[in-house]
């Protein structure tokens, strides 16, 4: 019973601390020396396995990552994880995570503002790093996420976060790093002629929407070198992205859609494009390729949106995408909370034909590229941040998924959180109820 | 040129009979005629089925007088000539709005405030979708415009319904003639109708498809009742239900599961219900024909779909192709299943394509007598009007249609349509130029003169130095033509002239604009070749494989039941066993034969299992899949309305859950009110009928629900429905058992009343809700609870004690690790998620070690999904109660199979692999619990519903067929079919919360 001893440990170390019934635990101290993690399987993020491996790190960067057998172990505090795996910290692209607290409750919401066109609308500035959702996350393995707004037309800029700070200045990892377009969608008749009206006046809404967004490119791209004086938040939030500096994150899934959105961009001058949804991306599989544009693919544990497509479909789309030779990573989009289920939405992918390792790399180091972080986070190799997690089984399939390290940055993450806090609790509770009943009474069966 | 009628065309509004305008005072002289006609040597059909050559028809004051071969033509009659012509009775459409006003459905926006009561005033029923006391007769006036658009097609009376409402009243017999309405109702009330459909009603309940069927019970038992206990309740509704029982009952079905839905009410309360139907029954045949309902069939066939672009082609439902393919043979399937049906034309939208289709259904295998008996004798006999209309003989009305040759054929032409023998002239009779001629334009005559075509349509070719096509019309003996000197030419020849004798001649004008003399001599009569061409009957038409169920995935033959012997696997029995490595599973007739070691079975298919792993089938305690409505939340108690009754067996996601190893679903009612609907038991034989997917002698079980969604708190505004928090549910529990025990005692008490105390104390009313309620109270109804926080649920349970009987599953029950202590101690099972929480207020202390808690305290804990998606991995969702909360694999496999049996009573039969219980078996390719695991085969009842190598087949078939189809359709296209945009239909995945189901047509392209 390795995982309630865990529990059972973490429990003991939260009675011990001073803050010990706090739910959200506090961030972890800065690496203050040199740590070995050794004896582990290392899946280094980019498809290589290592087995029998040691990983180094010193001030947050990983200082070795490789066979045991070539590690200087000197100067080292080793930490003996034999028979464990090795991996990089998971990467959550397009998400809510700490934007928003409770779903159903609209003061917790901040992921969206009024208007059409924000592409000023900073999402790293609402990112409440004392959420409780973002402890439950962590301790499945996911350590950075994307703020990523919603709503509106240009939803406003996304930031890249990792998940254990004090505040969002601590947090961040790249600031405004995209600004996130959604696609005005197609309008096709229903064949009630009973709703053209409704069809025609949305239509035309489509066209103003998509003459304003023109414009909106057109002028944003001259704004700099206009230098009139005449400061607009709008226009200067985008010209990163006629530089390479930021980039366009288009929210779309219909594949004509995809092909659309891009070559009205591009004809902007519009330079790093991402699609985020991206539904039909297999359909318009040679277009992405050719235009070198990657994917985040939304939907893997999805109803396949056609009776007639193969029952497994959206379980199979990363594959496809694989074999098609699109660069994508995977997001979790069905719920919040859910986010700390990324792991198991690689595993899926690595069920339905996927090489595990593939697998790993779309929540890890493809996420990294992506969002362009690699350099410093995606794969355990040396001079990146020490963003690891250290798993007793595979990470990626919930029947051995079980963290027993997570760093951020080398930190030492603590992996409590609300809900082991009120598990304790209430065990507690039920175990004195039977320490207080002699061995063998039941308890009353009432009438 | 033959110009056979010789009276005028039209007679004038009210001339020739005289029936039932006694009473009217007339300004001016009299003008009453005695409307005798002889129609003489014309092919009469009498009837469908009975054909009388160079006959006569005589017919006097709107009714017939005499037809055969020997009538005398009497003294006095107008002879009309029908040489050549055909006579066949005027049809009757036994489904019409015709002459009633049109329905305007209630227009209620979401924020709108409840309307919990009926918005009529008067002694009526409390529900406003009751509404039998309308008479159609009183509200019916002749309407001139679509009176003609009918006649046109043949038709002479019509039953006018007045189309509104679940209960909705007394229909009218109409004729089609042009009089006044005291004259052309021949029946005031010769049917009552019904339907599924509140329609203008307004009110909320029912809000439902479930709702309105329970309504429709209701309703039948208060009437009822009523009747017996006079002077109880003065309700015009109810006493006028009563009334029209003894009329034919006509009930509106929305598609083939509306049929099977109509049917088994009627059923209940020993109605045979004639049912008007859609058009998609040759779809569920078996079942549509085991109602022994007579139906009324529309002839509404689909228009081809625009699939030039093969991404939006993507868009269209293999049903969709198929349906478009097979519509027109519903009805020759209805014949050779020996169902009685009538035709109606009430679905199209244009009136037009009734009489084509009803040929093109000929084509597709409907017979011609077949076809004529469900036009005329078919519904006068099920309105039990055979007196008066669908044939012709003495002293029927005087109903015919005068054709130019066989109706069914293709250039076929109904030339007149006489009502109430009142003539309406509908085509002119298309004289018959077509054939060569000699023209002479001036002294010109080098060119001849072909007119091919059909009579009524005839086409010009002019045969000079080239052919050239031109334009040729006449009216009456005019004729008027236009062609060009050449093809090169593009100056036109304008010639207008008049026929004398077989020849045309007249004048016209020459481009140069010059006056010139022309005729054009008749030559030659058309050609063999030509008068084939146009009279080409088309031949049967081929239509492709019919599937089950009629969708993706469906199969022209279901899976059969099969002895099957699974070798060497690893068999999680859930039985003391455990698991079992390398052991044998023998399915025999739909059970578990054995479970061991070395088996072997004669003529039993083995099954390599080395490597695999065969668990029971998936059990989803808490499931809305299958189902046409999830939510009738207009009432805080809602406990008559019954899940079985929508199921909706074609729904995609009984098969994708096979795939996901799921064999048994409990179907719930939403969670919109404390007390919702009766749940369904399934298993998922994915093709077969709703009926056959029920788990037979399962006990029956309730849906109640607590917290947010009863309380309504998640809505924008504040609604005035009770309750509107945690304080009023209990109440509204408290009430309703208290009610129920009250009904309980009155009904017992009655019972206890000799005959004579009986009839003076009067019946109590039987209350399906009441009875629902007591059902519980007895220990033979059990509650699934929809929950999440601990107050509610302590609450629910203090409830049951205080009114004595137990709750069965908490399902949701997210904070039921705060209270499992008093779970055990009730004696509830929980039925949870594994770890979900946080997206609202009641689920913020949600712990993913919820199941492995209530687990450790000994409370029977399943997980299940409320999702159509969650559900194909459930298996997966169990493996989290081991990573959670430490709980041991086999007890995490337990929590959906065993367990889930357990909860739903029926862990005699499901959950564990043992002999004597159902074959429902999957077989996985890895550990069942990992994430790696995919069902190879799902057995249920030992029939493997799902085989991942079918399933590929099914694929690869299901392509071929679109293809087919799509092809068919371009060259339906290019042919000139009519076509159609490929839609969207999304059809919403369902949840607790979900209001109703509604297949949306949607704008948005993905």
């Amino acid at each position: 019973m390795k995982i309630q001893k865990r529990y059972i440990s973490a429990f003991a170390a939260l009675l011990l601390s001073t803050a010990a019934f706090a739910q959200v635990p506090a961030p972890a101290v800065k690496q203050s020396k040199p740590v070995l993690l050794k004896g582990a399987t290392l899946h280094v993020g980019n498809g290589t396995v290592v087995e029998n491996a040691a990983v180094g790190f010193e001030n947050g960067k990983i200082t070795y990552a490789g066979p045991q057998s070539g590690a200087n172990l000197s100067g080292y505090e080793v930490v003996d994880v034999t028979g464990q795996h090795i991996y990089p910290g998971l990467i959550q692209p397009n998400s809510s995570l700490g934007l928003n607290e409770i779903e159903s409750v609209r003061a917790t919401i901040d992921w969206r503002e009024v208007g059409d066109f924000n592409p000023n609308v900073r999402s790293v500035v609402a990112y409440n790093t004392d959420s409780d959702i973002i402890p439950t996350v962590r301790a499945n393995g996911v350590l950075m996420t994307q703020l990523t707004p919603i709503g509106g037309t240009v939803a406003g800029s996304s930031s890249v976060v990792q998940l254990d700070a004090w505040n969002w200045e601590d947090a961040v990892v790249k600031a405004d790093e995209g600004i996130h377009l959604n696609w005005p969608a197609m309008l096709i008749p229903t064949g009630n002629k009973e709703y053209d009206d409704r069809l025609n006046r949305m239509k035309d809404r489509r066209e103003e929407t998509l003459r304003e967004l023109g414009q909106l490119l057109s002028d944003a791209a001259v704004f700099k070198a206009a230098k009139n004086g005449t400061e607009n938040l709008k226009l200067s939030a985008m010209a990163g992205l006629f530089d390479g500096s930021k980039k366009l994150y288009i929210h779309t899934n219909y594949g004509k859609e995809i092909i659309e959105s891009v070559n009205f961009v591009k004809q902007h001058g519009v330079k790093d494009i991402v699609i985020v949804g991206a539904g039909d991306a297999l359909a318009v599989a040679d277009f992405l390729k050719a235009n070198n544009i990657p994917v985040i693919y939304s939907g893997v544990h999805a109803l396949p949106s056609r009776a007639e497509e193969d029952v497994w479909q959206p379980y199979k789309t990363p594959y496809l995408l694989h074999k098609a030779g699109i660069q994508f990573a995977l997001d979790y989009d069905l719920s919040i909370h859910g986010t700390r289920n990324l792991p198991f939405i690689a595993g899926t992918a690595a069920a339905f034909g996927l090489d595990k390792e593939q697998a790993l790399s779309s929540v890890t180091l493809n996420t990294a590229k992506i969002l362009g972080i690699d350099k410093q986070a995606g794969s355990v190799e040396v001079g990146k941040d020490a963003t690891i997690v250290v798993s007793s089984g595979d990470l990626l399939d919930m029947r051995t998924n079980n963290v027993t390290h997570a760093f951020i940055a080398g930190r030492k993450v603590d992996l409590n959180d609300k809900q082991l806090y009120l598990y304790k609790k209430f065990d507690g509770k039920y175990k004195d109820q039977k320490k207080q009943q002699p061995a063998g009474a039941t308890t009353s069966t009432g009438k | 040129m033959k110009k056979i009628f010789t009276i005028a065309a039209c007679l004038a509004f009210g001339a020739g009979s005289a029936m039932a305008q006694e009473t009217f005072p007339r300004n001016g002289v009299y003008d009453e005629r005695p409307g005798l006609v002889a129609l003489t040597n014309a092919t009469i059909h009498t009837d469908y089925k009975t054909t009388l050559n160079n006959a006569t028809l005589v017919i006097r004051n709107g009714k017939v007088e005499a037809v055969g071969t020997n009538v005398k033509v009497p003294a006095g009659a107008v002879v009309v000539d029908a040489k050549g012509k055909h006579i066949y009775p005027g049809f009757v459409d036994m489904y019409s709005s015709y002459g009633l006003p049109e329905v305007k459905r209630a227009q209620r926006n979401w924020g709108s405030p409840p309307q919990m009561e009926s918005n009529k005033q008067g002694a009526y029923n409390w529900n406003q979708a009751i509404r039998p006391e309308t008479n159609a007769v009183e509200l019916f006036k002749a309407d001139k415009k679509q009176a003609e658009e009918l006649r046109k097609q043949g038709f002479g009376t019509v039953l006018a319904i007045h189309q509104d409402g679940i209960a909705r009243g007394t229909a009218a017999l109409v004729t089609l003639a042009d009089k006044r309405e005291n004259e052309v109702i021949v029946l005031d009330k010769a049917a009552a109708a019904l339907s599924f459909d509140k329609g203008s009603s307004a009110q909320d309940y029912p809000s439902s498809l479930m709702g309105s069927i329970a309504l429709l019970r209701q309703t039948y038992l208060d009437a009822k009742w009523n009747a017996q206990n006079p002077g109880r309740e003065q309700n015009i509704s109810l006493k006028t239900f009563t009334d029209a029982s003894r009329f034919p009952q006509i009930f509106e079905a929305d598609d083939k599961l509306g049929v099977l839905r109509a049917d088994k009410v009627g059923d209940e309360f020993k109605t045979q219900y004639i049912i008007k139907t859609k058009g998609d029954e040759y779809q569920m045949l078996k079942e549509v024909k085991a109602t022994n309902a007579p139906l009324i069939v529309s002839v509404n066939y689909p228009d081809a779909y625009n699939v030039e672009d093969p991404y939006d082609a993507r868009r269209v439902p293999l049903e969709a192709m198929k349906h478009w393919e097979m519509a027109a043979s519903n009805a020759g399937l209805l014949q050779k299943a020996g169902i009685t049906f009538a035709f109606t034309a009430s679905d199209l939208k244009d009136k037009k394509d009734f009489l084509p289709n009803v040929r093109k259904a000929i084509n597709y295998g409907l017979s011609e007598e077949e076809a004529l008996k469900a036009l005329t004798a078919t519904p006068a006999k099920l309105l039990n009007a055979e007196n008066l209309v669908g044939s012709l003989s003495e002293g029927k009305l005087a109903n015919f249609i005068v054709t130019s040759g066989n109706l069914f054929a293709n250039d076929n032409l109904i030339l007149e349509n006489w009502v109430q023998g009142d003539r309406y002239k509908i085509t002119e009779v298309p004289s018959d130029y077509r054939g060569v001629y000699t023209l002479k334009i001036g002294n010109n005559t080098s060119k001849k003169l072909k007119i091919a075509g059909t009579p009524d349509k005839p086409e010009l070719s002019v045969i000079g130095t080239d052919t050239v096509k031109g334009k040729i019309s006449f009216s009456g003996n005019l004729v008027t033509l236009s062609f060009t000197d050449s093809k090169k030419s593009n100056e036109t020849i304008r010639l207008s002239g008049w026929l004398a004798d077989k020849n045309l001649q007249g004048e016209g004008q020459l481009p140069d604009a010059s006056a010139v003399k022309w005729s054009a001599t008749f030559s030659e009569a058309m050609t063999q070749q030509d008068k084939k061409d146009s009279a080409k009957k088309a031949e049967l038409v081929e239509v492709g494989q019919m599937i089950y169920p009629f969708r993706a995935y469906g199969q022209a033959e279901l899976p059969k039941q099969e002895t099957i012997l699974i070798k060497n696997a690893t068999v999680w029995t859930n039985e003391k066993d455990g698991k079992l490595e390398n052991t044998d599973v023998l399915l025999k007739n739909g059970k578990i034969a054995k479970v061991g070691k070395n088996l072997s079975e004669s003529g039993a298919k083995v099954i390599d299992g080395t490597g695999k792993h065969v668990t029971p089938g998936i059990i989803d305690e808490h499931s809305h899949i299958a189902l046409n409505a999830v939510n009738e939340g207009s009432q805080s108690v809602t406990a008559e309305v019954r899940m079985a009754d929508v199921v909706n067996s074609d729904d995609i996601n009984i098969y994708r859950q096979l795939a996901g190893g799921v064999t048994t679903s409990q179907l719930l009612h939403g969670s919109a009110n404390p007390v919702g609907g009766q749940s369904a038991i399934i298993k998922l034989r994915w093709g077969k009928s709703p009926q056959d997917l029920m788990v037979d002698g399962a006990d029956g079980f309730i849906k109640f629900a607590l917290g947010e969604n009863v309380k309504q708190s998640n809505r924008s505004n504040a609604s005035e429905r009770f309750p509107q928090s945690r304080m009023g549910v209990e109440q509204t529990y408290v009430d309703a058992f208290t009610r129920a025990k009250e009904y309980e005692q009155a009904w017992k008490s009655y019972n206890k009343l000799s005959k004579k105390q009986q009839a003076k104390a009067g019946t109590p009313r039987r209350d399906l809700e009441l009875e629902t309620l007591v059902e519980i109270l007895n220990g033979k109804r059990f509650i699934t609870c929809h929950s999440y926080v601990q107050s509610e649920i302590n609450m629910m349970m203090k409830v049951a004690d205080q009114m004595g009987f137990k709750v069965n599953t908490f399902t949701h029950i997210l904070e039921g690790y705060k209270v499992a202590d008093k779970m055990k101690e009730h004696g509830a099972g929980g039925s949870t998620f594994s770890d979900w929480w946080a997206y609202k207020m009641e689920v913020k202390d949600a712990i993913p070690q919820n199941a492995g808690i209530m687990h450790n305290l000994g409370v029977v804990t399943a997980i299940n999904s409320d999702d159509a998606e969650m559900a194909r991995r459930l298996n997966q969702e169990a493996a989290k109660s081991v990573k959670y909360a430490g709980v041991s694999e086999e007890d995490a496999l337990k929590m959906v199979t065993l367990n889930p049996a357990k909860l739903l009573h029926l862990d005699d039969r499901m959950g564990s692999l043992k002999a004597g219980k159902d074959a429902d078996v999957v077989l996985w390719n890895n550990h069942p619990l990992s994430i790696y695991a995919r069902p190879e085969k799902t057995f249920v009842d030992g029939v493997a519903y799902f085989d991942a190598e079918r399933d590929a087949q099914l694929q690869q078939d299901m392509e071929k067929e679109r293809m087919r189809l799509i092809q068919k359709m371009l060259t339906a296209k290019a042919g000139g079919a009519k076509t159609q945009n490929p839609t969207i239909k999304k059809a919403s995945v369902m949840h607790c919360e979900d209001v109703e189901h509604h297949e949306e047509e949607s704008y948005l392209a993905y």
